[in-house]
């Protein structure tokens, strides 16, 4: 069956254990993103060692190395996306090109700031830019 | 000369909102780049102030083929946070559900294929099987696209025993007609010259990049989620898992053509053994995430679907985290481009069988 083994690492560990499973052949499920309820970051780097997906997670780091030079492309789409969506910065990654987010957000306080503000105070600044706009709600 | 050639976001060869940007010399792709994000719609964000129920049919809608991939994957990620036993009845219902849902995803991407390929009576060959599918799915679940079939704990709706041999002898029926389908893709000679050799994507390329699903299989890359990694009921039905060496856009159509017959296969097998019992947990009460976080996969029809779930006992989720198979296989459609010509650009990007709707969430 299906297992979810969850490991805690630090910032210095995600390089070589990228590094020991690109070599393994292992596959990257995903790079996941969230704030948790105290407010720190956690992101965590999903391998998939089957049957059992081993997440190795960090917390409360905003700055994090990039994996994108082992995983190529499957690291870097994720890893652009944490940081439109997350405001976390990866060492050595390439953020010119968007990915999600509507270029006119790049340069606005938008980028960074999906995941972090809570949805209502997303919707109430979304509706006094409207309003300024001449826009009807 | 070199030109820069932009396809899309809103073209007549795409289905779906991408732009690609071709760098050419004469008529051959030197480069390309592709962008995505034309059909965000923030459902991960939107998830977080909904509860279970809410959100099984709110991630029904991230996308329009592989609906219940989504709830699937959803509930399966819940029940293991919340440590839900789920009935073998619904187990089955719900593989009987995501096969069937194959079952009609490949044979759409197929037909669509065949269109742009330039064969249209084959498209018409195609459609008319999956019409049969879709009949199906609409007399199990009562809908043609979002099935609702998925809820905590088990399936939504039964099937009774009339339902059960009319399937059986739908899919029998079925067989022989996907039979002459799989023939003319393999000796037709219009299907040759416009695939084979183009959008040759290789076998250390397809690893690297990390592709998944029918296009890495095609790549003779053997992964398959519901093999290596079982799941609901997935351990109990045996079947192959197609791949095959050419790497090209003709291996994507042949491996998407051998995997139907193991989705009829693994459907017979369902609906011939399928347990007595109920088919969810029952009790009305609305569940609470437990505190905890969960990542699951899923083999959707285009390849594998994660899901991560964190839950901080409340009624709503904490985060939901939508990570689908496109998003591993857009990334690779440069590298197909490159040295092949424009008119072969859209077959190619068709030819990962993209859902945009799906990646943008």
């Amino acid at each position: 069956m299906q297992e979810n083994k969850m490991i805690q690492i630090t910032k210095d560990e995600i390089v070589p254990i990228a590094l020991k499973m690109r070599h393994e052949g292992k596959f990257l499920v995903m790079i996941q993103g969230y704030l948790q309820t105290d407010g720190q970051t956690n992101i965590s780097y999903d391998y998939a060692v089957d049957p059992v997906i081993e997440s190795y997670y960090v917390v409360g780091e905003t700055d994090l190395p990039s994996i994108a030079d082992i995983y190529d492309e499957a690291a870097r789409w994720p890893e652009i996306e944490l940081h439109e969506l997350l405001n976390i910065n990866f060492e050595g990654l390439d953020v010119s090109r968007r990915l999600f987010l509507p270029e006119d957000m790049l340069v606005t306080e938008g980028k960074g700031q999906i995941l972090v503000m809570p949805l209502s105070e997303l919707r109430d600044n979304r509706l006094e830019q409207m309003r300024e706009e001449g826009i009807e709600e | 000369m070199s030109y820069i050639v932009p396809i899309g976001p809103y073209h007549p060869a795409l289905e779906e909102p991408i732009h690609t940007k071709l760098y050419t010399e004469g008529e051959v792709i030197k480069d390309a780049e592709v962008y995505v994000g034309y059909n965000h719609r923030g459902i991960e964000k939107l998830a977080e102030e909904k509860n279970v129920i809410q959100t099984l049919v709110l991630v029904e809608r991230v996308c329009g083929i592989c609906s219940h991939s989504h709830a699937f994957t959803y509930a399966l990620a819940v029940e293991k946070i919340n440590q839900v036993e789920v009935p073998k009845r619904g187990e089955y219902m719900r593989v009987i559900t995501a096969e069937l849902e194959r079952l009609h995803s490949h044979l759409l991407w197929a037909g669509i294929a065949c269109h742009i390929i330039g064969h249209d009576s084959l498209f018409m060959h195609i459609w008319d099987v999956r019409e049969v599918i879709m009949d199906m799915l609409e007399s199990l679940s009562g809908n043609r696209v979002n099935y609702g079939m998925v809820t905590i704990g088990g399936a939504r709706r039964d099937v009774s025993d009339d339902m059960r041999r009319e399937f059986l002898a739908n899919l029998k029926a079925c067989v022989p007609i996907v039979d002459r389908i799989v023939e003319i893709c393999l000796n037709d000679k219009t299907i040759a010259m416009r695939t084979q050799g183009v959008g040759v994507m290789k076998t250390e390329d397809a690893l690297r990049l990390g592709a998944v699903g029918p296009h890495a299989r095609a790549s003779n890359v053997d992964i398959d989620i519901r093999r290596d990694s079982p799941y609901s009921a997935y351990a109990d039905f045996e079947f192959k898992v197609p791949v095959w060496p050419s790497c090209d856009v003709f291996a994507r159509v042949v491996v998407r053509a051998l995997e139907c017959y193991e989705s009829v296969g693994i459907l017979i097998q369902a609906l011939e053994n399928l347990p007595e019992g109920p088919i969810n947990t029952g009790g009305r009460k609305l569940p609470k995430i437990m505190e905890g976080a969960c990542v699951t996969r899923h083999e959707a029809p285009r390849g594998q679907l994660s899901y991560k779930v964190v839950g901080n006992g409340s009624l709503t989720n904490h985060r939901v985290s939508i990570h689908v198979p496109s998003y591993k296989n857009t990334p690779t459609v440069p590298f197909m481009l490159r040295d092949n010509t424009i008119s072969d650009a859209g077959l190619i990007i068709a030819s990962i069988d993209p859902c945009f709707s799906c990646l943008d969430r």
